[in-house]
């Protein structure tokens, strides 16, 4: 019974969580709103990373690549007259093909390798924009990108721009909790305690690991197309390395290969970023600061993360939840009930499969 | 020719401070099997902070080697940090990037975001085939050629070199017979942060560098590392001489432009190359 008053509670927050998020963009200020709006998309990039660094195991440093591979494909195509809903459909697919290219050689490398190679990725992506001036737009960037409409339905004021992000968001995590319980999802989990063992389980490990790689460029493209019809502006300068490097931090933060860790550290990073940079903003002040603080911050939360908590906010909070539930008289009274927890193992909550403590 | 001549002199030099850096990812790499992402940083420290040595008037010579040692000092914080303690090594790897990220924002808090640079040793550029050669390559040759012969000696030749490599092929074994290895693993970062760092003194004077320039100098290095399989130093000096000259006759020939990218799409070649070499490697 105890699972299933755990999924009451749960489904109750889950609705609260929804109720929140749809009375938000109602009461935000306008720069809130834009904060709002990018927690969603780095939610969006985070959950697909999550899947890859806590089931492949897997550290891509190349996800700030996909982002913008997605922003430049919504770009271009709704500059040339496409209609914008095909460019933002557009975004996700085209990324997903080029991160499914990249990957079939890319994920023979592993561990720090992969971590490189994505790195380099990225890099030679910052690389090549400025070369492709006449399509990118080069260093300058592009602008004037149409807003966004979906049929009869304008897309304009930021709040448009909130709803339609977190309608993504949604979506997103519910593909990725669905991975995460699926036949592959088992697969993956597998993977990321043993490759080997896996694959002499009949885990296609090469396979899965390529979906997976593939499906979380799919996330940071959808995301990235958003983007590039929210702020109407892409150009290199909003993709560069450290925010490949923001990602990983938001998911090591949140807890990998957990949903809401996600949600988690893409909000709790955003909005520590925010709060800095407003602190560290004055005329007083040397221009530089607030990224000064924001990177220190980053990195000291990085390693004390991992140092002291490996497996994320959401996993030592669900882990002294659970502790806290086995110290009370109502769970010790029911000591038979492990047997229902047991055979039901497919059906737990999605932030309480345990996932290996490394990276 | 005389082209060729200033591209190849050009390109040896850099490459050798490549090579520095390669050396220093292959020490740290033996020892602990860690990827210091952060490799690139000690580069930074060292050249930034002869910069501010000789701007406080603390002469040549001095001023580079305080920079070398601060940068040995900074390596040793940052290998307590990064290896300290029981920890997975790819948590290693993530913890280093944040150390890169974390002396990115030192760098622009002391030195800002202007490019930095200071002139090397004084006395005219000497003519080879009719290219100009700053007398800087020279130095450049000599000193890590001097550093390239101590490590190879220290690592293949000495007790004490052996027993840091024992640590890393069997940490349990070489625990067994005595290696403290954690120590050594610190001894490593130190040395390669003091390898880093001579690589920014010897390279600020030739290009100025910024804040963030460590991750460029440090995934070069790393390509380097990985011509020896992050293992061995001596095909990591080659690997930092190829990449080197390779950047220096695309720039030259082609366009400078493509360097970077040529150089990358050459890292992700050697890196396929040698996931096949060695299937399923250490890490899992």
């Amino acid at each position: 019974m105890r699972i299933r008053a755990n999924r009451k509670i749960s489904s109750y927050a889950v609705i609260a969580a929804g109720m929140i998020t749809l009375a938000l963009p109602l009461t935000l200020s306008s720069t809130n709103t834009e904060i709002y709006v990018t927690v969603g998309l780095y939610t969006i990039v985070v959950a697909g990373l999550s899947l890859l660094m806590g089931f492949a195991g897997q550290v891509s440093l190349g996800q700030a690549a996909f982002y913008g591979i997605g922003s430049y494909t919504a770009a271009i195509m709704a500059l040339h007259g496409w209609s914008p809903l095909a460019a933002l459909i557009a975004a996700p697919i085209t990324t997903a093909f080029l991160a499914f290219l990249i990957g079939i050689p890319l994920l023979r490398l592993k561990g720090h390798a992969l971590a490189f190679g994505t790195l380099a990725v990225q890099l030679i992506f910052l690389a090549v924009i400025p070369e492709t001036a006449s399509l990118t737009g080069g260093s300058i960037g592009l602008s004037a990108i149409p807003s966004l409409r979906i049929g009869p339905l304008a897309i304009s004021s930021g709040r448009d721009y909130a709803y339609l992000v977190w309608i993504v968001v949604l979506v997103t995590l519910i593909i990725a909790r669905n991975i995460v319980h699926s036949r592959p999802g088992r697969g993956l989990r597998a993977m990321a305690a043993s490759v080997s063992g896996a694959s002499a389980t009949g885990v296609e490990v090469e396979r899965y690991k390529l979906k997976d790689f593939t499906l979380s460029a799919a996330f940071a493209g959808i995301a990235g197309g958003i983007y590039a019809f929210f702020i109407g502006y892409v150009s290199p300068d909003a993709f560069p390395v450290v925010l490949s490097i923001e990602f990983v931090i938001m998911v090591v933060v949140g807890g990998m290969g957990t949903v809401t860790g996600a949600l988690v550290g893409a909000a709790l990073i955003t909005v520590i970023s925010q709060v800095l940079t407003t602190l560290g903003t004055s005329p007083s002040l040397p221009p530089q600061l607030p990224t000064v603080l924001s990177l220190g911050v980053y990195a000291v939360i990085l390693v004390a993360i991992l140092r002291l908590l490996p497996s994320g906010l959401v996993g030592a909070f669900s882990s002294l939840w659970k502790k806290a539930q086995a110290a009370s008289p109502v769970s010790q009274f029911k000591a038979d009930e492990n047997v229902e927890a047991v055979s039901s193992v497919d059906k737990e909550e999605p932030n309480e499969f345990t996932l290996v403590d490394e990276v | 020719m005389t082209a060729f001549v200033e591209y190849l002199l050009t390109g040896v030099s850099r490459g050798l401070v490549f090579s520095l850096l390669a050396m220093g990812f292959v020490l740290i790499y033996r020892v602990t099997r860690v990827v210091n992402f952060a490799q690139g940083a000690f580069a930074i420290f060292g050249g930034f902070i002869t910069y501010s040595l000789l701007k406080a008037g603390i002469p040549h010579g001095v001023s580079e080697l305080l920079a070398i040692l601060a940068a040995g000092l900074i390596g040793l914080i940052f290998g307590i940090i990064a290896i300290g303690g029981d920890i997975p090594l790819l948590a290693s790897l993530v913890i280093t990037i944040g150390l890169s990220i974390f002396s990115e924002a030192i760098g622009m808090l002391i030195w800002g975001t202007t490019p930095i640079t200071y002139s090397g040793l004084a006395g005219h550029d000497f003519v080879i085939f009719g290219a100009f050669i700053q007398r800087q390559y020279l130095i450049v040759v000599i000193a890590s050629l001097v550093v390239f012969v101590a490590v190879l000696y220290g690592f293949g030749r000495t007790y004490f070199g052996k027993a840091m490599s024992a640590c890393a092929s069997n940490p349990y074994a070489a625990r067994l017979s005595g290696i403290n290895v954690k120590r050594m693993g610190l001894i490593a970062f130190t040395l390669g942060g003091a390898l880093g760092g001579l690589a920014g003194v010897l390279i600020t004077p030739l290009s100025p560098l910024t804040y963030n320039a460590d991750i460029s100098l440090g995934i070069t290095g790393f390509a380097a590392a990985i011509v020896g399989g992050l293992t061995s130093p001596g095909l990591a000096v080659l690997g930092g001489l190829v990449f080197g000259i390779a950047e220096q006759f695309v720039a030259g020939y082609w366009s400078p432009s493509n360097e970077t990218a040529v150089a990358l799409a050459l890292l992700i070649v050697l890196l396929l190359w040698q996931a096949k070499r060695v299937p399923a490697g250490g890490l899992e």
